[in-house]
Parts: structure tokens; C-alpha cells; sequence
């Protein structure tokens, strides 16, 4: 392999007068002061591939957890080597709202409403309240404020999930269940959804300041200068203008709420039989029964029974295709996601 | 354009009398004196630095929504003081309207762009809605080259034709004074001079005030011509007079290029 070209940087540099030529040219050293080394140039191949491999490993892990997940969910529904309990039809599995593993009902229905709701609701309660709190850090606040909101959201965004928990179980469940259900049990979608909301708020809070913080001065002052208030402007322009990047925030959000399980196990009652609960009990309307009756979802079940579950069995490797499925969920929200943000940008 | 053997018969539209501008403990603009003539085209000019982009933002108030600013002195549309006549600030920017160095549009289609401004005080009609953003890109000449894609989003458009979009939002609402902060310095030649040409035809029931770094560009469109130096205001006069017989010095050392 050729070196360098070294004339290049021998060249002389231009000088109108001759005389101060030949001394910048004195002046020069010999050899180029800057030159990789034979050992520098070796690292840069060998850091190329460290870089690569790095990368090609989260690929690998990213495609093993799902095959790991594949291959026991599939057993559920297969007759694979091992596995000799009952096998399951699909329709039985995602049709049915009948779960009863102990005499061989599988409707895993419930589940899939369970996590769709209490993350819907979460959901519900923390955009508004995060894109808002966003539009107060970034548009309205003083600069002492603006420092301390942001340093607060940056600090509650790593607080543990088993900690809302406890909080949840300890405090919120109690004090709902005595201020207004007079003592019957809280625990159920509502305060669930609360909680998962109080914990992903943060994160919506902390994208909304960036997105409205990352928009032009030169928007709001363009929407101010044709008469508009203040607030026209944020709810005309500024959060217009934001959306795709307000989206980002609330599908991360939206990423947390949905596999998160900890928290949620704590307060949720852990009821897979809800849907049918709620249909017998007739003492209150219906909004509140599907707010306050115990409830399960996909992430609380797989958290409460994996371990109690024997490997090979048709519950066990069912669980396992409850995890798939989750994960299959994330991914298909965040690709939509995507999508719709890439859309609406264009 | 005016000249020096005419009588001006046009009433003053903004006067301003000892104006200072502070932002923070620093004085930006000192002692400002001069009056606006309606349905003309003054030109502010002078080097970087020297307040003349602050000095428009004070006829509409605009400096206030980034940061904490102090004026003193007087400053009238149509006789009645501006930051104490009680007119608040929403009114004013109605009546006068402003065109940015840089295109800003917004995120939206052309047409809610230009309609953005009426709705915002009240106008929801479908019609009338339609008729005043036709009009308002006519007045901008632009209407030939959007008519058919009004749904389209403005960010597209090329820099010309998003900064005459601004014009025709600014227009949309009927202003009686028009502000230009460098409108074209963003543009190409070919863009500019179709600005340009639009100042000319718009000054027939506008008051125009623009500032700008480009002293061909004060002779071509302007009737009156004041020059800044440093946030003090060296020479205001016919643009004519200012580029044939300036009285100042400073003035005549500034646009034969011997500062600045």
C-alpha cells in the first residue's frame, strides 16, 4: 500500500514575498509533525471491528430473545419433542375471556384487554399532563424553575418501578379505597393506571420540553406578531408544530407503560378472571366497576404464575407466548408509531 | 418615488420623540426623534449592531415575547402613545403587521397559513375566508403560483415564495402599518427584486417601514431614508436627498463605503 502523499503537505505555502518564503520554508521541520503510526493505524482497523461486533451482539441478542420466546410459545400450540400436556388450538387461546388453567381454559382475552386498558388509561391521564408540563418548562417558566423542573423530571424518570409500587400499595390504594369506595378494595385499572402514569410522565415531560424548546423563536414570534396571545401561539403553532417529536415522547412513554409490571402487580389485584366479575356484580355503574374491579395484564400473570409453573406444561409454555406476544406488541406500536409520525412530517 | 420639488401631503403615521431603549442595564437606542409619513416607504439603514432591527420591533411590541425590555420617551400611531396609550399589545400587532429576516411559516398548509390570522380573531366563515386569502396572495403575487396548491404545506416552497407567503399572512389581516426586517436578505437576486417590486405596489394604503442592509436597495424602494449609528439617529431625510446631498458626513462617509 502507498503511504500518504507527503508532497502535499511539503508543498510551500504561498507567500507574495520571496524573501519570507524561504524563511517559512527554513522554518518547517523536515519530517510532517503529524503522522499515524504503523500501531495507530493497526487500532483504527481493529476498533472498527470491536465497533462492529458490539453492535452485531445487540442485533443477536435482540433476534435470540425472541426465538427463546418463539420456541416455548410455540409448544403451547405444537406437539414439539418434550412435550407431551394438552395442546391448544388459537382460537381457544385468543378468542376466549375463559381462564381457568386447573380445568383447561386458556382464553387469554382478559390479559390482552387488562394491558390495553390500564395502559390506555395511563396514557390518558400522563400526554396531556406531560406535553403540558413540557410547554410550562420550556415556554413559561422562570429560569430558576426551568433548571429545578428539569433536574427533578431527570431524577423521577430513574426511580425504580418496585418503589411506585410500594407507594401505590401503601398509600394510594388505602387512601382511595377510605375517601371513596367507603373501605371496599381500590385495587383494580384506575389506580393502577394512576400510578403508571406518575411514572412515565417524566419521560413525556423531559421529550415535550426538548421538542418545544428545539422549535424557533422565529414560530412564536410570527404567530405574536399577527395579534395572536400568547397561549394562541403554544396551541395554534407551537404544539402544531412539535407534533412529530410530541408523538416520539409519547410512544417511549407508551413503551414503558405497557411493559411494565412491578408497579402495576402490586396495585392491580391480579384478578384474570375480571372481565367476568365485572359483568356479574350489578352495585355500581358501569365506568366505575371497570375502574375499581381487581384486574390482571399480560406482564402481571407472567410475573405472578412463571415461577409457579412447571416447565413443559401447556400454562408454562402458554406464558411464554403471552411474553411473545407482548413483545410482538411493543414492536408493532412503535413501527405504526413511526410511520405516522414520518406521514404527518412530510 | 418623492422628490425634493413635491410637498409631502401625506399625514404622519407613527412619530416618535425621544425614544431610549434599554435592554437590561444597556442603552440600545438613544434619544430617537422621527416621524412617519403614511403610505410611504421609509428605509432605516446603518451598520450591524447600530439598533435599527430593535427600533422596528419597538412599533409593535415584538421585542416582548423573548425578553424584558424598558422604553422610555413617546411613541405614537395616529396620535396615541403606544406602550401607554393603552392599546394593548394584541391590537397593535393587528394594525401592524411584520415581515421577519427569515421566512418563518408556519408548519401548515399555504392556506391555513394565510388564514391563520383572521381566524385568530373570529373568522370562521368558509367564504369569506376563501375571498380574504385569495386577496392576500394576490396583493403578494402569488396567487398564480399556489392557486391550485393551497393544501400543500408551506415548508416546500422555495425561500422567495415562503417570505412572500409571510407578506400575504401579514396582509390577511388588514394591516395599517407593514414592518420589514431585512425581508430579503435571505433571498436570491430574483426573489428580491420581486419583493422589491411588491413594496412599491403595496405602499398605496400601507405605511412601510424596512430595514435593511442593502443601501441600493433603501434608493430603489424608499421615499424617506434614515440612517443609525450606534442607536443614535444620524440623518433622516428624502431618499433622494440622502443619497444625492446627505447633510451629515457621517452619512456620506457611510454610503460612499468609507465605514461600516
Amino acid at each position: 500500500m502507498p503511504d500518504a502523499p507527503d508532497s502535499l503537505l511539503e508543498a510551500p505555502p504561498c507567500a507574495s514575498d520571496p524573501a519570507q518564503e524561504s524563511l517559512v520554508l527554513e522554518s518547517l521541520p523536515k519530517e510532517p509533525a503529524f503522522r499515524h503510526s504503523r500501531l495507530q493505524r493497526l487500532a483504527d482497523r481493529w476498533s472498527h471491528l470491536l465497533f462492529l461486533a458490539c453492535g452485531l451482539l445487540v442485533v443477536a441478542l435482540i433476534g435470540g430473545i425472541l426465538y427463546f420466546l418463539a420456541a416455548r410459545g410455540v409448544g403451547a400450540f405444537m406437539p414439539l419433542a418434550g412435550n407431551t400436556d394438552k395442546i391448544l388450538t388459537l382460537k381457544e387461546v385468543f378468542l376466549s375471556t375463559d381462564w381457568d388453567p386447573n380445568s383447561g381454559k386458556f382464553g387469554i382475552l382478559p390479559f390482552i384487554a387488562g394491558s390495553l386498558s390500564v395502559t390506555g388509561l395511563a396514557l390518558l391521564i400522563a400526554a396531556p399532563a406531560g406535553i403540558l408540563t413540557g410547554v410550562f418548562i420550556a415556554k413559561l417558566a422562570p429560569g430558576w424553575m426551568k433548571t429545578l423542573m428539569r433536574q427533578v423530571m431527570d431524577l423521577l424518570v430513574g426511580i425504580p418501578s418496585v418503589v411506585y409500587g410500594i407507594f401505590g400499595l401503601m398509600v394510594v390504594l388505602p387512601w382511595v379505597s377510605g375517601k371513596w369506595l367507603s373501605d371496599s378494595p381500590a385495587a383494580g385499572f384506575a389506580v393502577s393506571a394512576a400510578i403508571l402514569a406518575v411514572m412515565i410522565v417524566p419521560t413525556i415531560v423531559s421529550l415535550s420540553t426538548d421538542a418545544f424548546e428545539s422549535l424557533p423563536l422565529t414560530l412564536e414570534e410570527g404567530s405574536q406578531a399577527l395579534g395572536s396571545t400568547r397561549w394562541q401561539a403554544i396551541w395554534h403553532v407551537l404544539i402544531p408544530a412539535a407534533r412529530p417529536r410530541l408523538l416520539t415522547a409519547t410512544v417511549l412513554g407508551l413503551g414503558r407503560a405497557i411493559g411494565e409490571a412491578m408497579a402495576i402487580q402490586m396495585v392491580i389485584g391480579n384478578n384474570p378472571q375480571w372481565i367476568a366479575l365485572m359483568r356479574q356484580s350489578t352495585d355500581q355503574t358501569p365506568i366505575l366497576r371497570f375502574l375499581f374491579t381487581p384486574a390482571a395484564t399480560l406482564t402481571t400473570e407472567l410475573v405472578q404464575e412463571l415461577p409457579n409453573t412447571a416447565a413443559g406444561s401447556t400454562w408454562n409454555n402458554l406464558l411464554f407466548a403471552m411474553g411473545l406476544l407482548l413483545y410482538l406488541m411493543t414492536m408493532l406500536i412503535i413501527l405504526a408509531t413511526r410511520r405516522l409520525g414520518r406521514q404527518r412530517n412530510a | 418615488m418623492l422628490s425634493p420639488q413635491t410637498p409631502e401631503t401625506k399625514p404622519v403615521k407613527l412619530s416618535v420623540r425621544n425614544m431610549d431603549f434599554r435592554y437590561g442595564e444597556k442603552k440600545v437606542l438613544d434619544g430617537l426623534s422621527l416621524d412617519i409619513h403614511a403610505e410611504r416607504v421609509t428605509a432605516i439603514i446603518g451598520p450591524s449592531g447600530c439598533g435599527k432591527s430593535t427600533f422596528l420591533k419597538c412599533f409593535n411590541r415584538i421585542h416582548e415575547v423573548s425578553s424584558a425590555v424598558k422604553v422610555s420617551g413617546d411613541m405614537q400611531i395616529d396620535g396615541v402613545d403606544i406602550y401607554r396609550g393603552g392599546i394593548d399589545e394584541v391590537d397593535l400587532r393587528r394594525r401592524v403587521g411584520m415581515v421577519f429576516q427569515k421566512p418563518n411559516p408556519f408548519p401548515k398548509s399555504i392556506y391555513e397559513n394565510v388564514a391563520f390570522g383572521p381566524r385568530l380573531f373570529g373568522m370562521k366563515d368558509k367564504a369569506t375566508l376563501d375571498g380574504i386569502v385569495e386577496d392576500a396572495l394576490r396583493k403578494s403575487a402569488l396567487w398564480d403560483e399556489v392557486k391550485d396548491r393551497l393544501k400543500e404545506s408551506a415548508t416546500g416552497m422555495s425561500g422567495g415564495q415562503q417570505q412572500r407567503l409571510c407578506i400575504a399572512r401579514a396582509l390577511a389581516v388588514n394591516p395599517e402599518v407593514l414592518l420589514m426586517d431585512e425581508p430579503c436578505s435571505a433571498l436570491d437576486p430574483i426573489a428580491t427584486a420581486k419583493i422589491e417590486e411588491l413594496i412599491v405596489e403595496l405602499k398605496e394604503n400601507l405605511t412601510i417601514v424596512i430595514v435593511t442592509h442593502n443601501m441600493q436597495q433603501a434608493a430603489r424602494v424608499s421615499d424617506y431614508t434614515a440612517f443609525f449609528w450606534l442607536g443614535k439617529l444620524i440623518e433622516m431625510d428624502l431618499t433622494e436627498r440622502i443619497f444625492t446631498t446627505p447633510r451629515e458626513r457621517m452619512t456620506e462617509d457611510y454610503l460612499t463605503g468609507r465605514f461600516g
